[in-house]
């Protein structure tokens, strides 16, 4: 018999809200007791707003910073929506962790390469983050960021500074197209992995963004021959429970929720491909 | 302990199981059989061969609130709801019962298990009717069911010549007949023989979550679909369907959260907040349907999630049942020679 209801959520204080872009704001939380739970690189959480519900989001910092859980969250729907027109001091409803989170034992050891796009910064940020804490156990770190426009990165100061100051590591960013002011690289996410000409070897490469940056990101890093099991990418699937019951973010017989979201490639070419 | 109660004299079990809590019967409105709690007066259908709606709305409830919360300024207040009554489940099918277990292994087995889910069926004395009239639709044989005898029960009960017999198999099986002991005299001596031939339909389903590995993209999901109006009925009677929503009701001061019956033949049911639909249409919403049923929890449990029931036979009104796909899907019947 279980104690816990599972769907349960507890109440956390918003300590203050960052506006990332025009449509993404950064939340950090606090439970009355510090972190509300402790959680692993690539994990979610089920953030609740009565009277609009609840949806799941990526924990956007890393299991290291002790002070707070934050969150970066793009305003696309209901409950993002909400979020967005709340004032720090709010308490709000949380539960989790869900997901299974990055294999951070398993990428010991290796060069790590990181490829985001747009909010797809969120759930890679926990994971960055996580490695430059224990910065003595992983390899060069590149890490390829991209967006529609400059004003589109999230985090600018944080990657453009803050992680390309770090020692082994480069930053690479770029936007899709010329702007005013931005004298970075220009050009797409998936074409600059190929012309920066990632080397495989001992190398693990992680992707978030979009389906279709993915998917030409995918695309690319098989070209520059990476097998299926050097490329990780995190999912993101409607999610009602967390916890491998509702019944709606299944590939085949593996849930989202728990079994993900975290992936390889060669996990990925054995289910069906419903994401 | 095998015990008989004269027919006549049910009206007065019932009474006294249901000074407990819910005790939940085959009950008949008008034209339609469904479990309902029992009251005075009710009309018991106990001979009704499944009821329109499986029993599994006594432990997986169609709505069922568990949060209430409260707003004030800032301050968020969430209170628990718990479920705490006895129930009686009395006249549960072998098939039912079997789906019943099905539900087991998803929502108390599977870490994290369900408290809402747990609480029900722990509190819930099970009481399994052996079938004695399958109709033209009963194929629950075919998923290896016993239509006669229901091993997970707390009680098997069965009818014969004006009386129903109760077998208690359970503590909690053996405490129900106490507490109905006035009523009942000894039945030591029946035994029950089967007397009915239940169809097959002509399928085989053994080897058939083995043969669907590799059948995602089978042509076959272009064809099976293409009756199907989307109106997700076959989920709504499943017994082994199991997929919900969680939704808040009230306004921003207070209110609660439930969750209640979902169905993956819906579009929205995995519509993402930006727009994007892993699956689109009917076909992919079909396909997640009976690949789910044939073999994503046979892989994930090592049984079908079908028990041959009928119930989508009867209710579907495009005639797009379970039969149809496994015949399309090769699981028809190889005779041998």
């Amino acid at each position: 018999m279980s104690n816990v209801n599972s769907l349960l959520p507890q109440a956390v204080t918003i300590m203050d809200i960052t506006s990332e872009t025009p449509d993404i704001n950064t939340l950090r939380v606090v439970g009355s007791d510090g972190l509300p739970f402790d959680f692993l690189p690539g994990q979610c959480a089920m953030l609740s707003v009565p009277p609009v519900g609840e949806a799941i989001f990526s924990i956007t910092s890393s299991p290291t910073c002790r002070e707070c859980l934050e969150f970066s969250i793009k305003n696309v729907g209901k409950v993002s929506n909400y979020l967005h027109s709340l004032e720090p001091g709010q308490k709000i409803g949380i539960r989790g962790p869900y997901g299974n989170g990055f294999p951070v034992e398993a990428m010991k050891g290796k060069d790590l390469l990181f490829i985001g796009g747009g909010i797809g910064l969120a759930p890679l940020r926990s994971l960055i983050g996580y490695c430059f804490d224990n910065r003595i156990e992983y390899g060069k770190i590149d890490i390829v960021y991209g967006a529609r426009s400059p004003a589109d990165l999230i985090r600018k100061s944080e990657v453009g500074e803050t992680w390309a100051e770090q020692p082994n590591t480069d930053v690479h960013l770029t936007v899709d197209a010329e702007f005013p002011d931005w004298k970075g690289h220009v050009g797409f996410v998936p074409s600059y992995v190929t012309e920066l000409a990632f080397k495989p070897d001992n190398k693990i490469a992680v992707t978030c963004g979009p389906p279709i940056m993915i998917k030409f990101v995918l695309k690319a890093l098989e070209e520059l021959n990476f097998t299926p099991e050097q490329i990780i990418t995190t999912l993101e699937m409607r999610m009602k429970c967390g916890v491998g019951k509702c019944g709606r973010c299944n590939l085949g017989p593996v849930y989202v929720c728990k079994d993900g979201p975290v992936f390889t490639l060669a996990e990925l070419n054995q289910l069906p491909g419903e994401y | 302990m095998k015990k008989k109660i004269a027919v006549d004299k049910l009206p007065s079990l019932w009474a006294s199981l249901a000074e407990e809590g819910p005790l939940y019967l085959p009950i008949q409105e008008g034209p339609v059989v469904n479990f309902q709690p029992w009251q005075d007066q009710a009309q018991v259908a106990m001979e009704a061969v499944n009821s329109v709606v499986s029993p599994k709305d006594i432990f997986l409830p169609r709505e069922e609130t568990y949060l209430h919360y409260q707003c004030k300024g800032q301050e968020l207040e969430l209170q628990e709801v718990n479920y705490k009554e006895k129930i009686t489940a009395f006249g549960i099918h072998p098939c039912d019962l079997r789906a019943i277990e099905m539900l087991d292994r998803v929502f108390m087995d599977q870490d994290p298990p369900d408290k809402l889910y747990c609480s029900r069926r722990e509190m819930t004395t099970v009481v399994a009717m052996s079938c004695t009239n399958p109709d033209p639709y009963c194929f629950c044989e075919v998923f290896d069911v016993d239509p006669l005898d229901a091993p997970g029960a707390d009680v098997m009960v069965h009818f014969s010549d004006g009386y129903l017999y109760l077998e208690a198999r359970t503590e909690k099986g053996r405490a129900l007949l106490d507490k109905g002991k006035e009523l009942l005299e000894d039945g030591s001596t029946e035994t029950q023989e089967k007397q009915f031939e239940q169809t097959n339909f002509g399928i085989d389903v053994h080897d058939l979550p083995e043969n669907l590995k590799n059948r995602f993209n089978d042509p076959a999901w272009d064809q099976i679909y293409k009756s199907c109006i989307g109106c997700g009925v076959c989920t709504y009677v499943c017994p082994t369907c199991y997929c919900f929503d969680v939704e808040d009701y009230g306004h921003e001061a207070k209110g609660e959260r439930f969750r209640c019956w979902d169905s993956c033949m819906f579009g929205e049911f995995t519509q993402m907040a930006g727009g994007h639909n892993p699956r689109p249409g009917r076909k992919e919403r079909v396909r997640q349907r009976f690949m789910h049923k044939l073999q994503y929890y046979p892989e994930a449990y090592g049984e079908i999630a079908c028990v041959g029931c009928g119930r989508c036979l009867r209710s579907c009104p495009v005639n797009l049942d379970i039969v149809q796909v496994i015949k399309a899907l090769g699981g028809e019947k190889v005779e041998q020679r």
